[in-house]
């Protein structure tokens, strides 16, 4: 089995050629002493996420009646894959709800499935990751604590409407989301 | 009746003030490395970071004492003690100022070197007392490394020795009035830069510090070692590291040597040293490490055969130029 | 599982001068969980047993309970650290299968994801393998936390498109999830440029080097026949000569479209596979900027708007999938039933067959050669196991 030599004495050009290498690998390091760190310095500082950020999860009202939006036809349950979402409907007369919403935040994954699925624009991701606890069972999420999510941090772009509208033509015209949203393009979305 | 505590007050001065040296420089180590690679290292503790060498430490002693059940326990518990000690005992050959030192010894380099190198006493004891293979490797390859880099290290710091013609300390400084022994036509150069490669080489830093090798060996001898004991090693060898730095400012960089008042002659030696250190960080952390095959074929190969014939050129320098002059 | 493997380590303290030493799951370099039962004479590696499966988690029983639609998100979890890479066979496969055509748009936003991916893999696998060698206190370190600096930039990038940094979900069925937002284009541009400079940086800083020649020339070489034989692929095959990338060889989504060079080298040791790894760094930025300045407009999928989990049916029918991914070759092998979920779903792990070499390799050198060896292996735990 080849095993590598150890080094002998090097000739004259060699030694050269070594000290120069050297000195330019301490020069790279020099160099970079100047620069400005890259550290962001959380939690006092925060940098801004993106539009698109996989944040928290969250709960919202229907911009138009400040209804509930959930209809609580559980497609984000079944989509879900960990499992993490546990809906129960209740009928109503003119729409449905959501009777019990649980989502065990500990076990998401953030994938956005349950987003993409909702037909309503209920569910979304938020701006913000900040829900730092010492306790599993608060990130146990009931109905209450999402719905107190969606009012507390700012909420992404992307709600079901939206993506399902960026991949393919609308099935599913829902033109309020879109007025609310602003003018888009599939290829991009405002501020 | 208080007289016999005389002789004791100047070492206790020297040894606190070292400790405490010695934590700082640990933080400006972090700083400077931090610094080199986008980032601003310890930040919080402290304005800018400046209690966190003291917040370590409290850490380190309110630690829970963990030794091994195999571990031989005498040997294990002794070990960071022997290595502190010679590691604390080089500072009593300098001189911070002319006269101003614990023991300004007829034989001050030879002391210094001679104690230094009984380190590897108690790294040996810390490898074998911690019943741990890997322990064990990294203080075989201690055994090998350290004893193949003290040889150039002596003959390095043997070269300034010559050119002032004294062992002594304060005379080396003394001699380098006119011109620093660094900036001595060839000789004075390469025998600094053969003395900060066997620095780094005895001191266990990168690219030579294939003994502690985290990513190998897991911190090597020390790998058993938590809370106090941890602590008195790290200060050892950041105690050898500054001690190395002290000297090689004495020998080199012109003691304290330097514009302005007699009284600030101390301040001078003091920064130089800190330059030295700097050197020997910036050094760890440009270059990944070499393995022990290689670290000891650069000694015995290249580094000390360079060494003494850099000695006996410099022994023929100073006899041509005391023929020459004198 | 693991007992026929202790088995064949020989135990022998009778005083003989052979250490058995173990690289154990919980390592510094270990890249991830990974035991090396070495056996040392000195410092001398004489024999190394690798045992693997600390990171197991069932994602080919997961694949049969998860469908079509639920599953590229978790497929990313396999090569945690080209996540994209792993997604993409997936969804391959099972286009394969049901003969989905995937529009042109798609076609190239997959192509520029995963060459980005490629990009951030290597900057992580340069900065890992010169902190092993280096020393997290020490010369590794620095490189690392400059790659680790470049890889951010990158991730933002994934971030602005996807939301995610590290796992994405990105490709879908049809084709893929996201479409690139205004302003993307120029962020890209300008991070590749510094990429590409940053990356002229780190050759500057590491070669003619003496130390890190001293540690990565002429060291773990693999000899062509062996990686023939062994059934390696990635960068460790072009990096001993043999001129294989599934790129050129076997092209998927248009990458036929595309102009780069595949690099390779003829010494076979750590050296060349780090030479390998930075000329791909260039020619994938090439790519990328292939892409970004011809971008076609269209739809991103052609089985748009998931509106229910089981909406993706793929009829009978079996397909295998390959990706060159950094590492290698990332192979899907999937079985459909004509249901949601599949049958049968196989990954072939590009790491766990590069590992197959380490015993080859590995004997003869010093333990601190092992960890650089293990280093330009770039394994991934989470390929491995899966």
């Amino acid at each position: 089995m080849p095993v590598p030599d150890t080094p002998t004495r090097p000739a004259g050009t060699e030694v050269v050629t070594i000290v120069r290498a050297v000195l330019r690998a301490m020069r790279v390091t020099f160099v970079n002493l100047f620069r400005k760190p890259v550290t962001v310095h959380y939690p006092d500082v925060t940098r801004t996420y993106p539009n698109r950020y996989r944040g928290l999860l969250a709960l919202v009202y229907d911009p138009k009646t400040g209804e509930e939006a959930c209809i609580g036809c559980r497609l984000c349950e079944y989509v879900c894959p960990p499992a993490v979402i546990k809906v129960e409907m209740l009928k109503g007369e003119k729409r449905n709800y959501a009777k019990t919403f649980s989502l065990e935040l500990y076990a998401c994954e953030f994938c956005e499935l349950c987003v993409q699925v909702c037909p309503t624009d209920a569910i979304v991701m938020t701006r913000s990751f900040d829900m730092p606890t010492a306790d599993r069972r608060e990130m146990l999420l009931d109905k209450d604590r999402l719905h107190a999510l969606g009012l507390q941090h700012q909420p992404s772009w992307a709600t079901g409407n939206l993506l399902r509208e960026m991949q393919g033509p609308p099935r599913m015209t829902r033109s309020e989301a879109h007025a609310k949203k602003g003018e888009e393009t599939p290829a991009g979305e405002t501020a | 009746m208080l007289a016999w505590l005389g002789p004791f007050i100047a070492p206790f001065i020297v040894l606190n003030a070292v400790i405490g040296l010695v934590t700082y420089v640990t933080l400006l180590e972090r700083k400077f490395a931090a610094r080199m690679q986008s980032r601003v290292g310890p930040y919080r503790v402290g304005p800018h970071g400046l209690l966190q060498p003291i917040a370590d430490a409290l850490k380190l002693m309110m630690k829970e004492d963990v030794v091994p059940t195999a571990a031989d326990r005498g040997v294990f518990n002794l070990a960071p003690i022997v290595f502190l000690i010679p590691c604390m005992l080089i500072f009593a050959t300098i001189p911070f100022a002319p006269g101003l030192g614990v023991a300004d010894l007829n034989i001050g380099v030879l002391f210094f070197l001679a104690v230094s190198s009984m380190e590897i006493v108690g790294l040996f004891m810390a490898g074998w007392g911690s019943n741990n293979k890997y322990a064990l490797l990294s203080a075989m390859r201690a055994v090998n490394q350290i004893i193949a880099y003290d040889l150039p290290f002596m003959f390095a710091a043997l070269v300034p020795v010559m050119l002032a013609g004294s062992l002594k300390l304060s005379d080396i400084a003394a001699a380098q009035q006119g011109l620093w022994f660094v900036f001595y036509p060839v000789i004075g150069q390469l025998a600094f830069v053969a003395f900060v490669v066997s620095t780094l080489a005895a001191e266990n830093r990168v690219p030579f510090d294939i003994l502690e090798a985290e990513s190998e060996l897991v911190a090597g001898f020390r790998v058993e070692y938590s809370g106090m004991k941890f602590a008195l090693i790290q200060l050892g060898e950041y105690a050898h590291i500054v001690g190395s730095s002290f000297l090689g400012a004495l020998l080199f960089l012109g003691a304290w040597a330097g514009p302005g008042p007699e009284w600030a002659g101390p301040i001078w030696l003091l920064l130089k040293a800190l330059v030295m250190f700097l050197l020997v960080t910036w050094v760890r952390w440009s270059f990944v490490r070499i393995r022990v095959d290689q670290i000891l074929a650069l000694s015995w190969k290249v580094l000390l055969p360079s060494t003494l014939a850099l000695l006996v050129a410099t022994a023929i320098v100073v006899v041509w130029r005391h023929s020459a002059g004198a | 599982m693991s007992t026929p493997a202790l088995a064949r380590v020989e135990l022998d303290y009778s005083g003989g001068e052979r250490l058995t030493m173990n690289m154990g799951p919980q390592h510094p370099s270990a890249h991830g969980v990974f035991r090396a039962i070495l056996t040392l004479e000195g410092e001398t590696v004489v024999g190394v047993d690798a045992v693997i499966g600390y990171l197991h988690r069932c994602h080919e029983k997961l694949a049969e309970t998860l469908t079509y639609a639920q599953y590229p998100s978790i497929a990313s979890k396999t090569d945690y650290v080209a996540a994209m890479t792993s997604e993409f066979a997936y969804v391959l496969a099972a286009e394969a299968i049901g003969k989905i055509e995937v529009p042109r748009r798609a076609q190239y936003l997959r192509v520029a994801m995963a060459e980005l991916q490629r990009i951030a893999s290597h900057l992580l696998w340069l900065g890992t393998w010169c902190m092993d060698m280096g020393g997290a206190l020490g010369g590794g370190a620095t490189i690392f936390l400059y790659c680790i600096r470049e890889r951010e930039t990158i991730l933002d990038l994934f971030e602005a498109l996807v939301g995610a940094r590290l796992l994405y979900g990105f490709y879908q069925v049809g084709g893929t999830r996201y479409d690139i937002p205004t302003g993307w284009a120029e962020t890209c541009r300008r991070t590749l440029d510094v990429i590409e400079q940053r990356v002229a940086e780190y050759e500057e800083l590491l070669e003619q080097n003496p130390f890190f020649m001293a540690r990565a020339s002429g060291v773990g070489v693999i000899s062509s026949e062996l990686a023939q034989e062994v059934g390696i692929a990635g960068p460790l095959l072009r990096g001993s000569g043999i001129d294989f990338d599934l790129r050129r060889a076997a092209p998927y989504s248009s990458y036929q479209d595309f102009q780069f060079d595949v690099p390779v080298e003829t010494a076979g040791d750590c050296f060349a596979r780090y030479r390998v790894r930075m000329q791909e760094f260039r020619q994938s930025i090439r790519i990328v900027r292939q892409i970004l300045d011809g971008l076609p407009d269209g739809p991103i999928s052609s089985r748009p708007g998931l509106k229910s989990v089981a909406q993706i049916r793929i009829p009978k029918g079996e397909a295998y999938a390959r990706v060159e991914g950094p590492r290698g070759e990332v192979g899907c092998y999937l079985v459909a039933d004509g249901s949601a979920k599949p049958y049968r779903m196989k990954w072939r792990g590009a790491s766990f067959s590069n590992l197959a070499v380490l015993p080859h390799i590995i004997p003869g050198h010093k333990v601190a050669d092992v960890v650089a060896i293990m280093g330009s292996v770039d394994p991934v735990f989470g390929e491995v196991d899966r």
